[in-house]
């Protein structure tokens, strides 16, 4: 009887703290980074002498033009789930710190709307941060945040980048980079210049191709452009992922048409510039050089361009 | 498949230059501006260091008297009075259209000084309307007659630049559609049947320009600087593109070396070769220069 009850005490005990552990397991994640909400609930209002001021803003995908104006259309672009945005004051002629966290829904993306914009020194924030005179912009998991003061002092910096920290912290798992990433030729790649896209809208930006999609980008692909250097050799290169061989094909043969119609298919062609551009498809990979100073480089670049899983 | 109508960057890389592409492209030369093409188009730039006060708030008087001496000296007329009279009828329905972007709007004492102006040249306030986002839903602006183009220079995420010809991208209900290529296409709005023709003045405002832009909210005030200046002109190309060169020359100054514009706004150049609203090369810009003359940029 006695053997009897200890067992039971023992069972029950053990599923009190299974029911622990999983109640705190899923509190932990609510708690730290699960959304904006959670969020804006775990972050201090006081970061040394900023409190935050007002109430937050909270925008979607419609509303964000009234928050950003046009530069909306970025994180559009790059699925922008939701923004929280709260502003901290400090007395003393200080300069407001405007935070916000732009939920991207994945990784991938907070990545890409990193890319949009590599000017700056890198910081230690996230998983890859930028500094610019009154800018701190990160991403870490799913989420972008930029921390922008209207004026730089050596205190309100300090403060955003305190801040900063303090978001990040509170994001606890890192989020992956697009698996793209491991398809791009590395000798001669300059890592800034890399940009992870999806839209057309912003190729263009970037570099402009075409007032109409002429490659078939959109939300089910992935693309990278990035710019080479070997041996003082400059190239652009783009890699584009389809969802299937087929529609990757179908690109590259509407690419072709329109961008480079002498090629045929038949290895690198010169430009009026004297550049070379060339395409190689690789199941549902399409690789385009879109100008390299030498034939042979544009070749090369077709040639290391994996197509990953 | 269709391989006609589309632009690409091989058609830019034939013309040998990207900002003759329009001229090149068989694409009709526009109408609808008073911009003087064939020959010089006027361009008034008026500053006054006392416009603001050490916080850069502004003087009103002083204000007022820089745009009467630009229109009085644009117009070559006497009087700020007889510029009005010439610019506006007691009959027009005159819309305003300024800029409200919060971190560096239409200053609302500037829209304040063209509305008086208005209702002295015999224009009546209920024909009157300063409106932005609204324009489309705006009553005046429906039934308009003329337009007056006031907004601040700043730099832009997608045009480069925040400029006049920019600033009637509100006249679309789609305006993201003209985003493309810098926006290259923002000409076009101009040709529009309610826009062409319409606009009798354009005022850029450039005391405190944005010369840098950065994050999300593309501001930081230590990216402006008191300018304290107004360019005044009938010619929105002509009175943009000399506000691209005072952008420029500040970013060179500031950054010390060259740092263009980015993205380029060949939206003005387009303006000028492709939709043919008036003259964006200095030696084809007549310009008159009013007050201040230090650290013009010019």
């Amino acid at each position: 009887m006695r053997w009897g009850e200890a067992v039971k005490k023992t069972l029950f005990l053990l599923l009190v703290t299974l029911a622990a552990g999983w109640f705190s397991l899923l509190m932990t994640r609510k708690s730290f980074g699960a959304s904006l909400e959670t969020l804006a609930e775990s972050l201090d209002r006081q970061v040394g002498a900023w409190a935050a001021t007002g109430q937050d803003g909270t925008y979607d995908e419609e509303t964000i033009y009234d928050y950003i104006d046009g530069a909306g259309e970025v994180y559009r672009a790059y699925n922008m789930q939701g923004c929280l945005s709260r502003t901290y004051t400090a007395a003393g002629g200080e300069p407001a710190i405007v935070l916000d966290i732009f939920d991207m829904g994945s990784s991938e993306d907070a990545f890409g709307v990193f890319t949009h914009d590599r000017d700056g020194k890198p910081a230690t924030v996230g998983q890859d941060a930028l500094y610019r005179q009154g800018w701190l912009s990160f991403w870490k998991n799913r989420f972008f945040v930029s921390l922008y003061m209207e004026r730089e002092t050596p205190a309100a910096k300090e403060a955003a980048f305190r801040l900063a920290r303090a978001v990040a912290s509170l994001i606890r798992e890192e989020g992956r980079k697009p698996a793209i990433l491991l398809g791009l030729p590395q000798k001669g790649l300059r890592d800034r210049s890399v940009r992870y896209l999806h839209h057309p809208m912003l190729l263009n930006y970037h570099y402009y191709l075409a007032d109409e999609n002429i490659l078939n980008l959109g939300k089910e692909t992935d693309a990278l452009l990035a710019v080479y250097n070997r041996d003082g050799k400059r190239a652009r290169f783009l890699l584009v992922q389809y969802p299937n061989p087929e529609k990757a094909k179908a690109a590259c043969s509407r690419f072709l048409a329109h961008y480079l119609p002498e090629a045929g298919g038949k290895g690198p062609l010169r430009l009026e510039n004297g550049k070379w551009a060339a395409t190689s498809l690789k199941g549902r990979f399409l690789a385009v050089v879109l100008e390299a100073d030498s034939r042979s480089l544009a070749e090369d670049l077709l040639g290391e361009a994996k197509a990953c899983p | 498949m269709s391989v006609k109508n589309i632009i690409t960057r091989r058609d830019f890389l034939r013309a040998g230059a990207c900002i003759t592409l329009g001229s090149f492209m068989g694409l009709p030369q526009g109408e609808g501006s008073p911009a003087n093409r064939e020959g010089k188009s006027r361009v008034v730039l008026v500053r006054d260091k006392d416009v603001l006060d050490s916080k850069e708030q502004i003087n009103r008087i002083a204000l007022e008297e820089m745009l009467d001496g630009a229109v009085t000296a644009l117009l070559d007329v006497p009087d700020p009075s007889s510029a009005w009279r010439r610019l506006v009828t007691p009959s027009d329905i005159v819309g305003i259209k300024t800029n409200v972007w919060p971190y560096l709007p239409t200053p609302p004492p500037l829209n304040e000084a063209i509305r008086k102006r208005l209702v002295e040249a015999g224009v009546g306030e209920e024909n009157i309307s300063a409106d932005d986002r609204g324009v489309l839903r705006d009553p005046v602006f429906q039934r308009s007659t003329a337009l007056i183009n006031v907004r601040p220079m700043r730099t832009h995420h997608w045009s480069g630049l925040g400029t006049l010809l920019k600033n009637y991208i509100m006249f679309v209900p789609h305006p993201s559609r003209y985003h493309d290529n810098a926006c290259e296409r923002l000409g076009a709005i101009w040709q529009l049947p309610h826009v062409k023709g319409k606009t009798r003045l354009n005022i850029l405002v450039m005391l405190t320009p944005l010369f840098h832009g950065m994050g999300p909210h593309h501001f930081s005030r230590q990216h402006t600087w008191p300018y304290c200046g107004l360019i005044v002109s009938q010619d929105p190309v002509a009175a943009d593109a000399t506000g691209a060169r005072i952008i420029q020359a500040r970013r060179d100054a500031f950054f010390g070396g060259e740092r263009q514009v980015t993205p380029s706004p060949r939206h003005i150049v387009a303006a000028d070769t492709r939709f043919g609203l008036g003259n964006s090369r200095p030696e084809r810009i007549d310009l008159i220069r009013l007050g201040w003359q230090e650290d013009q940029y010019l």
